[in-house]
């Protein structure tokens, strides 16, 4: 990969697309597939338990606020934990017909701005050496900005 | 790898650049997706195309079939997905390749400061963070080191970074997953939603640093004084 990437200047436009599409291939397949796999399983657990409808119940309120489901909340704690995690949830949740094509439209910028932040912190946070003092600030902040879209969202796909 | 990212900045913007970024952001956006005309081949969908149908008595289905649940229709989820991934981030690499990324950098360069309050230096860490978390972390290590940035110009710039990190490489990878669910809205809006809460975090951070260095400014001041 290293090879292909200081030999740039030789490279054809074909050959530009080919190595995008095959970093796509290693995204899809180490990135993604593993963690959509989890959560399908974590989704199927939580189903087959009788955990899901119950959650539903619990977080049926709070989720109301964004006219989600209370089972949406999966979708954000996956995401939490990893990006490929909440994307998987919230498919998997689509197929188990718990959210709607709307909700999951709804969901997808939260998932992306609260996404991985498990992982961020020690991979930006820290590699970037910021005060520390600031890393609980920039982890709720980041929440805030996912519930804040999720309003936004709301708004943008009713005025389509 | 991460050393050869920082060459995006090295390349040459000419018009070409700007024509990749515009004719790159155009093929994502979706905005052509329902055209009837010619147009319609500049488009990610159009171009993605469909997967053959498996006709089983009235139902029409693809080979991930139907009903299917656990980690097995995860993992057909996932494979029906990749050539999504692959043609996205495919175009990615050849926006990126013809320059494009390097032009954008150039465009919002003069916009760090009035935008994130902090200087144009950190445009390539921007622009980087965009593709991948860890090349933009340790270059705005190396920015604070090398004294171009504040140490609250690195937090604010960390807020930047940390909510929705790596989205070129997460929201058309990764989050590809979703496109198909967007019956209401093109593909580009909550890209566009993204970005702009990043810029928002960012600011509120910038605006919580002031006010707690303003009250920790009066606070010595009347300690001091008293």
């Amino acid at each position: 990969m290293q090879q292909a990437q200081s030999a740039r200047s030789n490279e054809t436009v074909m050959d530009k697309f080919v190595n995008g599409a095959r970093r796509g291939f290693t995204v899809a397949t180490v990135n993604m597939l593993p963690n959509v796999v989890m959560a399908f399983i974590i989704i199927q657990a939580l189903n087959v338990s009788g955990l899901l409808p119950l959650i539903g119940q619990v977080f049926g309120p709070v989720m109301a606020l964004w006219g989600l489901p209370g089972e949406a909340i999966t979708v954000l704690v996956s995401a939490f934990m990893s990006i490929g995690g909440g994307v998987g949830a919230a498919a998997g949740l689509v197929g188990t017909r718990h959210l709607s094509f709307t909700d999951a439209t709804i969901l997808a910028p939260a998932i992306q701005l609260m996404g991985s932040l498990v992982q961020w912190v020690g991979r930006i946070l820290g590699t970037a050496e910021v005060n520390s003092r600031y890393w609980p600030h920039c982890v709720v902040l980041a929440i805030i900005n996912a519930l804040l879209a999720m309003w936004v969202m709301r708004f943008l796909v009713a005025l389509f | 790898m991460d050393k050869h990212q920082y060459e995006v900045g090295k390349e040459q913007t000419g018009w070409g650049a700007y024509a990749a970024l515009v004719g790159g952001a155009l093929f994502l956006s979706g905005i052509f997706s329902r055209r009837t005309d010619w147009l319609r081949f500049f488009d990610f969908t159009t171009l993605l195309g469909a997967h053959g149908r498996i006709p089983v008595e009235a139902a029409r289905l693809t080979f991930r079939g139907t009903g299917g649940s656990g980690a097995r229709e995860g993992f057909m989820f996932s494979l029906e997905l990749m050539p999504a991934v692959m043609l996205a981030l495919g175009v990615v690499g050849l926006i990126e390749g013809l320059g494009g990324l390097a032009a954008a950098r150039k465009l919002l360069t003069p916009l760090l400061r009035p935008l994130l309050g902090i200087p144009g230096a950190a445009g390539l860490a921007l622009i980087t963070n965009l593709q991948s978390s860890d090349a933009g972390a340790g270059m705005t290590k190396e920015l604070y080191q090398a004294g171009h940035i504040t140490d609250n110009e690195r937090t604010v710039f960390a807020m930047y970074q940390i909510s929705g990190s790596g989205q070129i490489t997460n929201y058309f990878g990764t989050g590809a997953a979703l496109f198909a669910f967007y019956q209401l809205v093109p593909i580009i809006v909550p890209f566009l939603v993204i970005i702009a809460f990043k810029f928002f975090g960012a600011n509120m951070i910038r605006l919580y640093i002031r006010v707690a260095s303003q009250r920790g400014t009066a606070a010595t001041r009347t300690s001091a004084a008293g």
